[in-house]
């Protein structure tokens, strides 16, 4: 009885499944590109910009994920009627936001971990800061960066599931309604591998990409 | 033709520290370990910050602090065009790992200098063949060995034409069977008639190739002579105390 019925709610599963990564990729996509920026933010001898990052970072990364998430959704629009966002946006902005901060960090951690010599050679040779930065300090970091990268994304990857607070169905919401509705606890169980192929493909994943790029060293 | 002045009131490093230095001229600054060699040559290039003082390139005002009244700072772009008379070679070459030789020398000229790619490539490998290694053009400085490596950092910074050739320690870091090559190199460069200040402790090289041997410690200039006479008849203590410690 139990397999077949487990078999009749796979595809909700698989839905779920999609759920889950549409999140983690655009999530981890925005989060990126916002990092970087933050990042460069932190490291410039502008001391507004600089503070302001800071804050940000600091924010975002010292207030739990699933309160940022409850926030955008249910709190923004207690503050003002018009800043009601509907649960993918309002997903998407919670875990873009909180993974910027994160990505900020590792990136700003591989940009000061470059010998100084560099800077100082470029800086001989008479490149600008911006120049040092954008061909001789960031080409190095960012081979150093994917170690971290990949434990950030696929952190990001299951604190997707906090998304279930505010009744998503993404692949953990789907799994609890499943096991509720049905007194199907044993649903946890394919719910979980299918967890588990999806970090493994993304280390596999970064696994080679980190291959590729140590190339020199 | 003068160019360097240097009057310098720097806390603890450098203690008002005059020096000149003439077109064509090879300085070696000698001293033992901490006594301010490196501070100097850096302080030239900018790399360090002077607390007080002038330095001047070819009679322009590079820096001047504090800047008297009368006076504008000058601006970065004055500034960036003096110091790129100037080129460095460091003791631990500084190499840009993620390039080869020849990219390694045609960066600054490109980027900086918006040269061309073709006449960059140009330039770079008749500097590769100066230097003795034009078969390394595609290496990795991974794949180079210490003097290799410093060869290819003197060719880096010879791309961007500089009047003054400044060396920090430049066979410091190597290994004594590699140190000749580096040596003959910037020999070679000296008999073309590059200024050059060169930070070293290879005794017998800055015999060889200076006009002027300047010996510092504590961060000052102690003395500072033609090579014979320093060597030879040092006149304070403590050139002469130091000097001991490289007599055969």
């Amino acid at each position: 009885m139990t397999l077949e019925n487990l078999v009749n709610f796979l595809p909700a599963l698989f839905d779920g499944l999609i759920v889950t990564l549409t999140l983690t990729l655009v999530s981890a996509f925005l989060g990126v590109i916002l990092g970087l920026f933050l990042a460069l933010g932190r490291l410039t001898k502008n001391k507004i910009t600089e503070k302001a990052c800071w804050l940000y970072i600091w924010v975002f990364r010292g207030t739990p994920l699933l309160m940022q998430i409850v926030f955008f959704y249910y709190a923004l629009p207690l503050l003002d009627n018009r800043l009601s966002l509907p649960k993918w946006p309002a997903a998407f902005l919670a875990l873009s936001l909180n993974a910027a901060a994160y990505f900020a960090e590792i990136f700003r951690g591989g940009i000061l971990s470059i010998d100084k010599g560099q800077f100082e050679a470029a800086t001989a040779l008479g490149l600008s800061y911006a120049q040092t930065m954008r061909k001789i300090i960031i080409p190095q970091a960012y081979r150093r960066l994917i170690p971290p990268m990949s434990n950030e994304f696929i952190a990001l990857s299951k604190d997707t599931s906090l998304v279930s607070a505010i009744g998503m169905t993404d692949l953990l919401y789907a799994t609890t309604q499943i096991s509720n509705n049905n007194m199907l606890p044993i649903i946890f169980i394919p719910s979980a591998i299918l967890y588990l192929v999806l970090t493994t493909l993304f280390t596999f994943v970064f696994e080679k990409i980190e291959k590729k790029y140590s190339a020199y060293e | 033709m003068e160019n360097v002045n240097k009057s310098f009131g720097a806390l603890n490093v450098l203690k008002n520290i005059n020096l000149q230095i003439s077109q064509g001229e090879v300085v070696s600054v000698i001293g033992p370990s901490g006594s301010g060699k490196s501070t100097l040559l850096r302080s030239l290039i900018q790399l360090e910050e002077i607390t007080s003082g002038t330095i001047l390139i070819e009679n322009e005002v590079l820096i001047q602090k504090p800047v008297p009244p009368s006076k504008q700072p000058i601006s970065q772009q004055k500034r960036a065009q003096i110091l790129s008379k100037l080129g460095l070679v460091f003791q631990n070459f500084n190499l840009f790992p993620h390039m080869t030789s020849l990219e390694n020398i045609t960066e600054a000229p490109i980027t900086v200098k918006k040269i061309p790619l073709a006449q960059a490539i140009l330039t770079a490998e008749s500097l590769l063949e100066k230097v003795g290694l034009p078969d390394k053009r595609n290496e990795y400085p991974a794949r180079l060995s210490g003097g290799q490596k410093q060869r290819i950092a003197i060719a880096r910074a010879l791309a961007m034409n500089p009047k003054i050739m400044l060396f920090d320690e430049p066979t410091s870091a190597l290994d004594p069977e590699l140190v000749g090559e580096v040596l003959e190199t910037i020999l070679a460069l000296a008999k073309e008639g590059m200024t050059m200040a060169i930070v070293t402790h290879e005794m017998n090289f800055a015999k060889k190739i200076s006009n002027r041997i300047i010996f510092m410690d504590q961060g000052e200039i102690i003395e500072e002579a033609a090579p014979d006479e320093i060597f030879n008849k040092p006149k304070q203590e403590r050139t002469k105390a130091f000097l001991q410690n490289f007599l055969k």
